[in-house]
């Protein structure tokens, strides 16, 4: 936060927080000191309560219409979809929020009005006897069914789309998780990843992800830092922890699903916008796609990020084949073929965990 | 103007004056301990779980009020942090892992202590006995039980405050294995111990007071207080009585399979782990279990919270408009309806948990079901005000606040309901803004109206309602200046949880706006000590109340003002109607007790005596407007 507005704020809320004091003090003071002398005493609450849930509605609807505007440019969840299912959910977004938004507007707006309305004038009055009527109840229980159920069958089949079977063709990539970072593993050369098991983890040997170091199909795997997608084509997270739950979460590209320790998860999505692209559109050059970890997962949750980036096939090809993939504490070299691992029998003594000194480090 | 109130009470108020100096009435003339302290009487175990639940309520909000400052000020040092927290704060800037222990104690306090045993503990158990006319509850001893297991349980969990390790710190749901390993976060370790056995004392308080709840409104009622007359109280704390004894066990299994695999050994929630540097021995068990588990309590959980509050959101509006609660039977079926359905939505909040997407598609039809009857209670809120005569009491004004917070926060669930649409919004500040409107602020106005309502009958004095009109619209505008402004977070992505913004691009605009927020929090809790000064004065030296001080229709107000051990001094009164016969056209009053018999009704001019009223059938279109300039 910049000083200049951290300032404002404290001179503010210091201003609100001396007139709360003053108005409580002075109301103590005169309930519990001066019962006869109240200058209060005439004003009628029904007149002043009720006028001010008009007041209320009024100044709020403004508020509420004037806030969610003025920091619209920061909405990433429902601005600029970079996926393909983005642009379906946030055509649901758009669609959900308007009638949320008529719903709140007109009920809250029927209380408040009703409220004033309706205040009591004369204690003597009594209001209009009516227990009940159940053509009102019936319209409005049939009306939000109706309006609830078209909502419903759109995110049926969106939500089914998403999670439907992944593409054949789709390129699978390979989350792991820990605290308090991520690792991403591409298949590599031979589009194949090589098995790996949380059994064979061996940090001092730095097999950080527990390859079986006999599969020699894990020669080739990429194992990086950074995540890189090519645009348009269908990507396969695999997602995987290896300590506690964590939440892979890329908020432009509305992908989020839990990495659980023992149990692989997985999501299927298509990236729209390269990097490039989305730093055009969002007339940003410093814009980067960021990736979050939304499960709460220890001391340093706040701070798994990663940076996404998408480019086109060539450009993610050319990465790709950057990176090292000399993975020293293999047992195998890229000439044993035919070592397809079973893992049971292969399990030897260097495999099964030695105990590094335990500390593993905590980046905060 | 309340004669005929004072004829109907006579018969039996005249018992009432030679007991008046007798404060404990009849049956009862104990010590102080068992008068005050291991009482069996409802009404003093009532005022003991309120007491309790404002402290833990201090409590919770306070611990809210340091996170929010680390939230604000993300980079700044505070000296007093570190004078309050010690080691916690170390230079005077929280700790990110006690960040999160703050976090979870602040849920779990909120949560379980104050909205769950503060709110049905203090209202089911003074209202029940009171409102069906009864002298007490079923087993005042298991009563007395159920208070006790809470007190403890609460002392467990503030012990756990201080421990060097710290308290819990895997959220308020406790997601193994985050909570099973203290290698994961010091707060696993002896405070998420603590944790566990809080919580199941909890939940055995939690049980014997449902299952004295549903026993005493199925058996004790009052002659012709048939399940068609209850009062919408009743039928509130009847049903959160029910699903509180269906769901809370399922938690305690949770708990215990969870205390298994810390203290066993066994893999129920737990596999394939490598932590700390080394392997451990777990396998084949499954995280997402625990999920389910956890769910099936803790969705039927936030309308345990929710529930009460709105059963006296519909008594407090029906009094205080004057007016009949719109619609008697949708309201109960709605209530009803809510009840069953809340147990087939659990999986709604596990969309992206990794369980069978297939699932999903099914919770989310159950989910937006769940909005239907919601719905229903709300229009029926807002159609009992229309043509009301509308008092603008301190409890009048929480109900009429807490029917707005559940539309603004209810809304919400319709995104969080749809699968697709929770893919971003998960664990997002949307989700925050969700739930602490519809159910912490909700309930927690429910709370306040409750006791402005019943503070006569509770203490026998009145509360200040000029103080009640600033705690109103304080809280009212702060709790909507906290909780509005976080749906834009959730529409900027930013996740819960995170003990700083500062390290994505996306989030940190958001600090602003964080730090705006916390003021608004400071200026609310600042505000609730208009509250406390009025409570804790007026207990003593509030002005003297009547037997009836708001004109309403139910048993409560028949009983003496401080009603002894009991009740009643004299005869139970039996009741002859519904509990929302207000301003009808042939009454004189414009309420109509549901004690006293029609031939002792007195009839508005131009009404014959003794007759069977009309039945009560009117159509809003037809009738004329009337003037009321
Ligand atoms: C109108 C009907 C409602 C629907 C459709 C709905 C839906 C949902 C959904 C889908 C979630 C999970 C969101 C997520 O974690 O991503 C959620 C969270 C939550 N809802 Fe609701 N809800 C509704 C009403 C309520 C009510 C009445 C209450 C409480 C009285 C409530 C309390 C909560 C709480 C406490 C959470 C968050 C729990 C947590 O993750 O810590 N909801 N709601
Ligand atoms: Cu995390
Ligand atoms: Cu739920």
């Amino acid at each position: 936060m910049d000083p200049q507005s951290l300032q404002s704020i404290i001179g503010i809320a210091q201003v609100l927080l001396v007139l709360i004091f003053g108005l409580v003090c002075l109301n103590l003071y005169l309930v519990f000191r001066l019962k006869d002398i109240d200058p209060f005493a005439k004003w009628n609450p029904n007149k002043i309560n009720g006028t001010l849930f008009l007041v209320f509605l009024v100044v709020g609807l403004i508020a509420a219409v004037v806030s969610t505007g003025a920091w619209s440019d920061y909405y990433i969840l429902i601005t600029n979809p970079a996926s393909a299912h983005g642009i379906q959910i946030d055509r649901m977004f758009m669609n959900t929020s308007i009638v949320a938004a008529f719903v709140t507007i007109v009920t809250n707006g029927l209380l408040f009005y009703f409220a004033w309305r309706y205040r009591s004038k004369d204690k003597n009055q009594k209001a209009y006897y009516l227990a009940h009527n159940n053509k009102l109840e019936y319209l409005w229980t049939g009306i939000p069914a109706v309006v609830l159920t078209i909502l419903i069958v759109d995110g049926i089949f969106t939500w089914n789309n998403i999670m439907g079977d992944p593409p054949q063709d789709a390129i699978e990539v390979e989350i792991n998780a820990k605290q308090f970072d991520w690792t991403f593993r591409y298949p590599g050369a031979d589009m194949d990843f090589g098995a790996t098991k949380v059994a064979f983890i061996n940090e001092g040997a730095g097999n950080m992800l527990g390859f079986d170091v006999n599969d020699s199909k894990g020669l080739d795997d990429v194992v990086t830092r950074e995540l890189h997608f090519p645009v348009n084509t269908d990507i396969t997270l695999n997602i995987k922890s290896r300590d506690v739950l964590h939440s892979p979460t890329l908020p432009h590209f509305r992908v989020k699903m839990d990495a659980v320790p023992g149990m692989p998860t997985h999501f299927t999505f298509r990236p729209t916008v390269t990097t490039d692209s989305m730093r055009i559109i969002r007339n940003n050059p410093e814009f980067d796609y960021e990736m979050s970890c939304q499960q709460i997962c220890g001391g340093g949750h706040w701070n798994m990020r990663a940076i996404v980036v998408v480019e086109t096939m060539e450009e993610y090809q050319a990465w790709l084949r950057e990176q090292k993939t000399d993975k020293p504490y293999f047992a195998v070299t890229a000439g044993d073929k035919d070592n397809s691992s079973d893992i049971a029998e292969n399990e030897n003594a260097d495999q099964s965990n030695v105990k590094v000194d335990g500390s593993v480090s905590m980046n905060q | 103007m309340s004669t005929m109130a004072h004829e109907g009470n006579g018969t039996f108020h005249d018992e009432l004056h030679h007991h008046a100096e007798d404060h404990h009435g009849h049956h009862h003339h104990g010590n102080f301990w068992t008068n005050y302290v291991f009482s069996q009487d409802h009404k003093v175990i009532a005022k003991q779980f309120m007491i309790t639940g404002i402290v833990m309520a201090i409590i919770g909000i306070f611990l809210s009020l340091l996170f929010r400052i680390q939230l604000a000020f993300p980079n700044e040092s505070f000296a007093f942090m570190h004078a309050i927290l010690g080691d916690w704060a170390p230079d005077g800037r929280l700790d990110p892992n006690f960040y999160l222990a703050l976090v979870t104690m602040h849920g779990t306090i909120m949560v379980f202590f104050v909205l769950t045993a503060g709110l049905s503990g203090t209202f089911s158990n003074f209202l029940i006995p009171l409102q069906i006319g009864a002298r007490d509850m079923a087993s005042g001893f298991i009563n007395m039980l159920s208070y006790w297991f809470f007190f403890v349980s609460s002392v467990i969990m503030l012990i756990s405050l201080f421990l060097p390790t710290g308290p819990a710190s895997g959220g308020w749901t406790i997601y193994p294995p985050l909570s099973a390993l203290p290698q994961a976060v010091p707060g696993s370790g002896m405070g998420m111990t603590l944790w566990l056995i809080s919580m199941a004392l909890f939940i055995a308080s939690s049980l014997m007071g449902s299952i004295n709840y549903v026993t005493t409104v199925l058996n004790l009622r009052t002659p012709g207080l048939t399940l068609n007359r209850l009062p919408l109280t009743i039928v509130a704390f009847f049903l959160t009585a029910v699903i509180g004894i269906l769901s809370f066990p399922v938690l305690f299994s949770a708990a215990l399979l969870l205390m298994f695999d810390r203290l066993l050994g066994t893999s129920f929630y737990l596999s394939d782990i490598f932590i700390g540097g080394e392997l451990l021995h777990y396998s084949g068990g499954s995280p997402v279990l625990f999920q389910h588990l956890f769910w099936f309590l803790g969705h039927p959980e936030v309308y345990i919270v929710l529930l009460p509050a709105l059963g006296i959101a519909s008594e407090v509006i029906s009094v205080h408009s004057r007016k009949p609660i719109f619609g008697y039977n949708f309201m109960v079926l709605s209530m009803l309806a809510i009840g069953v359905l809340s147990f087939i939505v659990w999986a709604h909040h596990m969309f992206v948990s990794g369980m069978n997407p297939f699932l999903g598609t099914v919770f989310m039809i159950f989910t937006l079901v769940i909005a239907v009857p919601s719905a229903i209670k709300a229009f029926n809120y807002i159609a009992t005000l229309w043509r009301g005569n509308i008092q603008f009491t301190p409890p009048m004004l929480f109900a009429i606040g807490l029917v707005s917070f559940f539309i603004t926060g209810g809304i919400t669930g319709v995104y969080l309901g749809n699968a697709a649409l929770d893919i971003p919004l998960h664990d997002t500040y949307f989700v925050t803004a969700h739930f602490h409107l519809v159910m912490g602020s909700a309930s927690a106005f429910g709370f306040f109206a409750g006791i402005y309502h019943w503070f006569p009958k509770f203490f026998g004095r009145r509360l200040n309602p000029r103080l009640g009109y600033i705690h109103f619209w304080g809280t009212f505008v702060s709790l909507y200046l906290v909780f509005f402004p976080m749906h834009f977070m959730g529409f900027g992505g930013v996740a819960r949880h995170y003990y700083s913004n500062t390290a994505f691009t996306f989030m940190e605009v958001f600090v602003d706006l964080q730090g705006f927020i916390t003021f608004a929090a400071i200026l609310g809790f600042l505000v609730q000590f208009t509250f406390l000064a009025n409570f804790f004065y007026s207990i003593f030296f509030g002005k003297k109340s009547t037997e009836n001080p708001w004109k309403a229709n139910t048993l409560e107000w028949t009983t003496p003002v401080n009603p002894g051990h009991g009740n009643w001094p004299g005869e139970i009164p039996h009741v002859y109607r519904g509990p929302y016969e207000y301003s009808r056209p042939d009454v004189k009053e414009d309420y109509l007790p549901q004690h006293i018999p029609d031939e002792e009704v007195e009839r508005a001019d131009g009404f014959p005596e003794h007759e069977v009223p009309p039945k009560r059938e009117s159509s809003p279109v037809e009738v004329k407007e009337v003037d009321e300039e």
